[in-house]
């Protein structure tokens, strides 16, 4: 989605942290964004130089996609939050079950057309593109979409 | 109610014509901007030249706040194309600058700036790199000291530690080789001094020192996460050391210890020339003032911490001298501090020629009281410490 940036292959990445959440729960306490994404963001950081900055940094991108995931969120199901980790990169998932609704405006030709805000990922992905931080949606199955952010750890932050 | 509800502000600061938004600016709905959106829209409103909307304080922002912002920006800036409305952010908080230039690039009377001068006035000195060889020789002589010291302090080994204001690192370095600790932090707001730093540490093959480019006054920790927060000399270069000190607290978890050490530069002495000694560092401690820096802290350091809100306040002083070891290196750190103090911020001040000789002369003749054969000479330092209630 930003830059030339080839992510690299899944063989790549070994496993740092999984969080796993009852997707109903989640949904009805919106505080808990703000402490899974500080809490992720922690981690994120901590396979950079300097992990505090890098923490409030990732923190940002890593809040707007929990709130992307509890306002998309179907009430049945389970939210899964991941990060994966490569020499270069420290890769977020979130992947979430969908309602009806969540299911139209998550169909693959509405997040890669119309203009943003207008789609679920809008904001998202104008917050990506600022910070320059490759993101990706997987919504291949048909109740189930992951979101996906990649932390390249020497951009970002000088 | 949510902690994003209470965690946020916007104000508005006559002074500077600014408009300062601070905190963790993350709420569910639009509706729980309407006070802050109503500070930023009337102030805009008011002011037809230059305004000023100071981002340096805000840590985190999501994009319900950010679009509601952004909003508000734009219709101002098309409403008055005269008015320059300017942006000002942390080079400390990386995202702020490249999220906000998004608005700057459809507005040509919004402007994005990144902050990373003047927190404090005598910032340009002590983040110069004419400072490193002087930390370097301070640390080497404290350290005979504060050895024993933290340890009547409660430091001990297994703990975790924040070093603020860390400079090039060394204690950090001297810290993590003696006391072990189980998480070991060390921050500061100069580039140059972390890089060497982190040189330093990667020399003596110590890869866990977690170094952080940051502001002491607003730092991106959480509460409550050190047992032993230090900040060495660095609290008498700040004009406001009760904000430094309320971040101090704040990481300090309840129970843990806050440590810190200050001068009292005119008690700086040496035989023979004990006049000529004590006459110029009278004058450092003037000169350091003239700049809103207190060089004469150490006792005061007591009061500070009380005043914070620490309990079992301990402090205890100690005189480096040239008996510690090598004179030679005492000699040093006196040619340094008279090249940074009779030098640069002499000049700076406008001091004339005739002053400036005679500034010289004591640091001199402290050099020879060091170096005599039968001299001595003294750098008194004020260590102390208080723990965070529980
Ligand atoms: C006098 S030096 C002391 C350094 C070190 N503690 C020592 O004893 O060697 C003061 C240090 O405070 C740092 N500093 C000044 N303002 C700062 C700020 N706002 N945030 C973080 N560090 C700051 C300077 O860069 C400098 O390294």
């Amino acid at each position: 989605m930003t830059g030339q940036y080839v992510s690299p292959k899944s063989a790549e990445f070994q496993d740092m942290a999984a969080l796993t959440l009852d997707a109903a729960l989640f949904a009805c306490e919106f505080r808990l964004c703000d402490t899974i994404a500080e809490y992720l963001a922690t981690i994120i950081g901590q396979s950079h130089e300097d992990p505090a900055r890098y923490a409030n940094f990732s923190s940002l991108l890593a809040n707007e996609i929990v709130e992307l995931a509890f306002r998309s969120v179907g009430p049945r199901g389970r939210i899964d939050f991941n990060l994966l980790k490569s020499d270069a990169c420290v890769r977020m998932k979130v992947g979430f079950p969908l309602d009806k609704h969540g299911r139209d405006s998550w169909s693959a030709p509405a997040i890669s057309s119309g203009s943003e805000g207008q789609q679920p990922a809008g904001n998202l992905i104008m917050m990506g593109q600022a910070l320059g931080v490759t993101l990706s949606f997987d919504s291949s199955t048909d109740d189930r979409v992951t979101l996906i952010a990649e932390f390249i750890l020497q951009e970002g932050i000088h | 109610m949510s902690r994003s509800l209470l965690s946020f502000s916007a104000e508005f600061n006559d002074v500077n014509q600014e408009i300062l938004l601070s905190g963790r600016m993350r709420p569910q709905t639009v509706q729980e901007m309407a006070s802050a959106a109503e500070v930023i829209r009337r102030n805009l409103d008011g002011h037809s030249n230059t305004v000023y909307v100071n981002t340096r304080r805000l840590t985190h922002i999501n994009m319900t706040a950010f679009n509601c912002i952004a909003e508000i920006l734009s219709s101002a800036c098309k409403a008055d194309r005269q008015r320059k409305i300017v942006i000002v952010t942390s080079s400390v908080i990386a995202w702020s600058a490249p999220l906000f230039r998004t608005l700057a690039s459809d507005e040509p009377n919004l402007l994005v700036e990144i902050y990373d001068s003047a927190f404090y006035p005598g910032q340009t000195f002590v983040e110069d790199e004419s400072f490193i060889p002087i930390l370097r020789t301070q640390t080497k002589m404290t350290w005979r000291h504060e050895r024993g010291i933290l340890g009547r302090h409660g430091l001990r080994d297994g703990l975790a530690i924040a070093d603020i204001c860390c400079g090039i690192g060394d204690f950090a370095t001297l810290i993590k080789r003696h006391f072990n600790p189980t998480r070991l932090l060390a921050l500061d707001h100069s580039r140059k001094s972390l890089e060497y730093a982190r040189r330093v540490a990667a020399d003596f093959g110590l890869t866990s020192i977690e170094y952080t480019y940051g502001d002491a006054s607003q730092m991106l920790l959480a509460d409550n996460q050190f047992d032993f927060v230090t900040c060495r000399h660095s609290l008498q270069i700040f004009d406001r050391p009760d904000v430094l000190l309320r971040e101090l607290y704040r990481i300090c978890k309840p129970g843990g210890r806050v440590y810190i050490t200050n001068e009292k530069n005119s008690h700086c002495l040496g035989e023979p020339h004990s006049e000529s000694i004590r006459w110029t560092y009278d004058q450092v401690a003037r000169l350091f003032s003239h700049f809103d820096m207190d060089v004469e802290m150490g006792p005061k350091s007591r009061r500070l911490l009380t005043d914070a809100g620490f309990d079992a306040i301990q402090v205890e002083t100690f005189m480096v001298t040239n008996l510690d070891g090598d004179p030679r290196d005492f000699a040093n750190m006196i040619e340094a501090w008279e090249n940074v103090y009779a030098g640069q911020m002499a000049v700076r001040r406008g001091d004339p020629p005739d002053f400036i000789r005679r500034f010289r002369q004591g640091f001199k003749d402290h050099v020879l009281a060091a170096l005599h054969p039968k001299g001595y000479a003294g750098w008194p330092i004020w260590a102390a410490s208080g723990r965070k209630p529980y």
